[in-house]
């Protein structure tokens, strides 16, 4: 039994659509983050980092959004989250999964978080700096998922985590000026409305209150439990 | 069999590092950044975004430093836990926390004007010294409980990537003198002075002109 520790609309939305998708019997406990509980003790103890997610296994706490998947796609291989070790498709996988967590996310948090990056008075220019990389980054993704849709195509993990990366490039931060639009990536806004038709998304955004079409048509969440931020 | 195109002292050098540790043949060919061979014709038919690094394999080339190292991990033994090990899940967390979070923060610190402009570098690089300090104080706890991915006799790849992470966030500082050093995280420093010292990563660090000890007290 896996118990996902979670908030609405986080980075835990990633893998709590992968056990869906893989149909893997599991516990949702909230983080309260208007109470900052990650960063109190005891949720310190599952994810030193104080970031959300973190995923209880019986085999101890597991941390990072691309760690989880891995793990999990490895431990359950039936659910195809991710070509086998043995694949030849494995390097690409890894590649492009690497390439969401290491450079797409974390830029996208800058955008989210820019205090944290700069003063004051820069974070207009760092949101420019910012939006013009995520742009690049979303066309690279839209270019590898052109060329290679079996590998992006839900349930693969690649799918999931671009998909919520798209949904928030369009949210958040509330009040910000808008630089993505999903048009823009036509083979991404396909495999995300592929996605959000599945019984897994819809369960997800049932359960979280994400909308009709979370990925591709987001608006403001609406999450019976929590707070966002 | 193996192609590495390399730069000395950039992020291909810390999967060459970890395929000595694994003893895996591999052809290493010098690529030279001021001559522009990473713009050349050639090499961007090979590989169109000129990314360092790319390992070229039997099943195709294989980008992202995390990437390749995990790919490797799982085709060599002993470069990491293997799946369904119980060390596998902490094994995984930290690799893609170093990834994502102790890389990005390592190439801040290296350009600190690229996140807000020219006019913020001062201000940029007081809040990423503070996140570096933070991060390596995360991965010194790990330390200090001595996983068996840590240990520098078998090490898994994920010592030589937080080898060049702690060298580069002292080298490619803006002042190298005032830098946040190894000296900071004693348990990773003791155990990056052990890697250092093993032979085929000694005879790496003089080939490429790192020093006598390129990871746990990095000099210019």
């Amino acid at each position: 039994m896996y118990v996902l520790h979670y908030a609405p609309d986080n980075a835990s939305l990633i893998v709590r659509l992968a056990l869906e998708e893989a149909g893997l019997p599991h516990e949702v406990r909230l983080v309260d983050r208007r109470l900052r509980q990650h960063e109190g003790e005891d949720y310190r103890r599952l994810n030193p980092a104080g970031l959300i997610p973190a995923l209880e296994t019986p085999e101890g706490p597991l941390s990072e959004t691309g760690a989880i998947l891995l793990w999990l796609a490895d431990r359950h291989p039936e659910a195809r989250l991710a070509p086998p070790i043995a694949s030849p498709d494995r390097g690409q996988f890894l590649r492009w999964l690497f390439f969401l967590s290491n450079t797409a996310h974390a830029d996208l948090r800058q955008i989210f978080y820019p205090d944290q990056y700069v003063p004051q008075e820069a974070t207009g220019s760092h949101h420019a700096i910012l939006a013009t990389r995520m742009r690049h980054h979303f066309a690279l993704l839209n270019a590898a998922a052109a060329a290679h849709p079996q590998l992006f195509a839900a349930p693969s993990a690649l799918m999931l985590y671009t998909a919520a990366l798209m949904r928030w490039a369009v949210l958040y931060p509330r009040g910000q000026a808008r630089w993505f639009r999903g048009a823009d990536y036509l083979s991404l806004t396909a495999a995300a409305m592929a996605l959000e038709a599945r019984p897994s998304a819809l369960a997800v955004a049932e359960a979280e209150g994400l909308g009709e079409a979370p990925f591709t048509r987001p608006v403001e969440p609406r999450p019976p439990e929590g707070a966002v931020l | 069999m193996y192609t590495l195109r390399h730069i000395p002292d950039w992020a291909s050098l810390i999967v060459r590092l970890a395929l000595a540790d694994a003893g895996a043949p591999c052809t290493i060919l010098p690529l030279d950044y001021d001559a522009g061979d990473l713009d050349s014709p050639g090499y961007r038919a090979l590989n169109p975004l000129g990314l360092i690094p790319v390992l070229e394999t039997p099943d195709g080339p294989v980008f992202e430093t995390g990437a390749i190292l995990l790919w490797l991990s799982e085709r060599h033994p002993g470069m990491a836990p293997a799946p369904h090990t119980i060390a596998r899940a902490p094994f995984l967390s930290w690799l893609f926390f170093t990834a994502n979070t102790l890389h990005p923060t390592v190439m801040d610190i290296a350009h600190p004007e690229r996140p807000g402009g020219d006019a913020a570098t001062a201000a940029v690089l007081a809040r990423v010294l503070a996140r570096y300090r933070d991060q390596i104080a995360h991965l010194e706890r790990v330390a200090t409980t001595a996983p068996a991915w840590l240990d520098p006799a078998a090490p898994s790849v994920l010592v030589p990537y937080i080898a060049v992470m702690l060298r580069w966030a002292v080298i490619l500082a803006p002042d190298p003198a005032t830098a946040i050093t190894p000296a900071a995280a004693p348990h990773l420093k003791a155990i990056l002075a052990a890697y250092e010292a093993r032979p085929q990563i000694a005879a790496i660090a003089v080939e490429e002109g790192l020093g006598p000890t390129p990871f746990s007290a990095p000099h210019v």
